[in-house]
């Protein structure tokens, strides 16, 4: 089953400055299945689009041509967004706030049950190695941490799918070893991770299918083991489909 | 409503826990003060002076309560990017809208009623009635203009990306709102079309804030207090706040999150 759906998708940002026409093709007509279970890597350099592709998938942005069908439905409809998670690039949160304030607002909007929200609440600290943190406030965090309290959020609902932008960058390596775990663990419990990153080295070792997104076009998608097979690593696949006047 | 009442309470939560709004109050204590000491006059002149200016400052305070509250979640929403964590959540947004309207009002409320309970010592420790009903109405429309202003704020919020620029925009309708009556005044004999058509548009676009200007016929007319009169503000407010939010939810379930 296609869990994500991703139908000749174009996004074109509209002119930077108005007296100018600099349009900004972010994603370029790109097509994409998604199976259920799967762990799909995006891979792309800086400003390929995976960004702006992420967002159109949860309705943050919306296509200028093409659709998205996830779980069978539309991200506008609330039933299907209390089933994901998504953790954004480089998420800051308000410094004035507790952590376990901020989730707590969390969970009560995503409806969690009320006899449950505490526990659960704890249990994704914990998971995320914030347990001491919890009653400190986000002044007193390091962009690491606020890093790991992004993806406690992105995990509150246990979600069907989970979206990680570059959930790596800023993290210490132990950090690069949670999330490699939390997203095993919750795959081994059957769901969906849709993340992009650049740490090659942490794709490699957790993703199924991997993509290369190259200035807003979709111009590879392998099984990640096909790839290591040939190329030997992610890293030479990768450098040889985007260098300039690569091969195909 | 669940989401609705979690947004206010996170509001309401962000605006006292941002340390500018307890400035305020200290503030408005130091306004209200000051106008006790200026009294030197006999008894009667000096309460109706500080009921005067206490109700003047509490006025000006709520404002700027709203405005230092805009501005705190202005540049949560774009600075922190916070808010796309939230849309993705299953929340409407127009349920996201209400809830942060109720926080800003909610806010609002607090420190009128904190400013009101503190001229209400200082005018019963000066031997006036606190519990004149005019004092009391009059500051009921003080907020009531502040919530009105509060649905204001939000669409510019919503159709500005720069704080400034929203906080400029803000604090110019402000200003007109206590004007366009006197334009509508000033113009009402002219045979210039043209211009009164311009000054109706005006008038009617912009909320009119001199109705709920009770200070300044506190002492005369009593017509103002006339339930009939307090009926038609509270109609008025309620029919604009909802005009306005539904503009605001309407344009906010279209917007994008760059
Ligand atoms: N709000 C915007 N307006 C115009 N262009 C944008 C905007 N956001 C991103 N872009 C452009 O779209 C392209 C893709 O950006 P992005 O999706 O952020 O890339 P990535 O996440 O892969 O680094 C870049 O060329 C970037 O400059
Ligand atoms: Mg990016």
């Amino acid at each position: 089953m296609d869990i994500i759906e991703i139908k000749s998708v174009t996004k074109v940002y509209k002119p930077l400055d108005f007296w100018k026409n600099d349009r900004v093709v972010g994603i370029d007509n790109l097509s994409l299945k998604i199976k259920k279970g799967e762990v799909f890597g995006l891979l792309g350099l800086n400003g390929a689009g995976k960004t702006t592709l992420m967002k159109i998938l949860l309705g943050l942005l919306k296509p200028t041509s093409g659709s998205v069908n996830i779980l069978g439905s539309n991200i506008e409809d609330e039933k299907i967004r209390a089933k994901i998670g998504y953790l954004s690039e480089l998420p800051y949160f308000p410094k004035y706030l507790k952590a376990k304030e901020i989730l707590a607002y969390f969970a009560e909007i995503l409806g969690l049950p009320e006899n449950t929200k505490k526990e659960r609440i704890n249990s994704v600290l914990k998971t995320v190695r914030l347990t001491e943190k919890a009653e400190t406030r986000i002044k007193g965090f390091s962009k690491g941490m606020q890093g790991r309290l992004g993806l406690a959020q992105a995990i509150l609902n246990d979600p069907e799918i989970l979206f990680l932008d570059e959930p790596m960058s800023g993290l210490d390596p132990l950090g690069y070893k949670e999330t490699r775990d939390i997203i095993l663990d919750l795959n081994r419990r059957g769901r969906t991770i849709f993340f992009n990153s650049h740490i090659l080295s942490e794709v490699e070792k957790i993703c199924n299918r991997v993509g290369i997104l190259h200035k807003g076009k979709l111009i590879d998608v392998q099984p990640a083991a096909k790839v290591i097979k040939k190329y030997k690593n992610l890293e030479n696949y990768f450098v040889r489909m985007v260098a300039p006047g690569g091969v195909k | 409503m669940r989401n609705i009442l979690a947004v206010t309470d996170y509001i309401f939560k962000q605006s006292f826990r941002n340390r500018i709004l307890n400035v305020l109050i200290l503030f408005a204590v130091f306004t209200i003060g000051f106008s006790l000491v200026i009294s030197e006059l006999a008894q009667e002149a000096e309460i109706k002076i500080v009921m005067d200016f206490g109700l003047f400052a509490i006025g000006l305070f709520a404002f700027l309560t709203l405005v230092l509250s805009v501005t705190v979640q202005m540049f949560e929403e774009t600075e922190l990017k916070t808010l796309m964590l939230i849309m993705v959540k299953p929340i409407k947004r127009h349920e996201y809208i209400i809830g942060k309207y109720m926080g800003i009002i909610a806010t609002v409320f607090m420190n009128v009623l904190i400013m009101l309970c503190i001229l209400m010592v200082i005018i019963s420790l000066r031997g006036g009635d606190p519990w004149d009903i005019k004092l009391l109405a009059a500051a009921g429309y003080s907020f009531a203009s502040v919530a009105l202003l509060s649905s204001v704020a939000l669409l510019l919020s919503v159709v500005t990306t720069s704080v400034p620029g929203c906080i400029i925009f803000l604090v110019f309708i402000y200003a007109l709102g206590h004007l366009t009556i006197h334009l509508k005044n000033l113009t009402a004999d002219s045979n210039n079309a043209v211009l009164k058509f311009c000054v109706d548009v005006v008038y009617y676009l912009v909320p009119n804030l001199e109705l709920f200007n009770l200070k300044d016929k506190i002492f005369s007319t009593e017509a103002l207090f006339a339930p009939g009169y307090l009926g038609f503000v509270a109609g008025y407010t309620l029919l604009y706040v909802a005009v306005i939010l539904t503009v605001t939810s309407v344009i906010f379930k279209n917007k994008e999150f760059y």
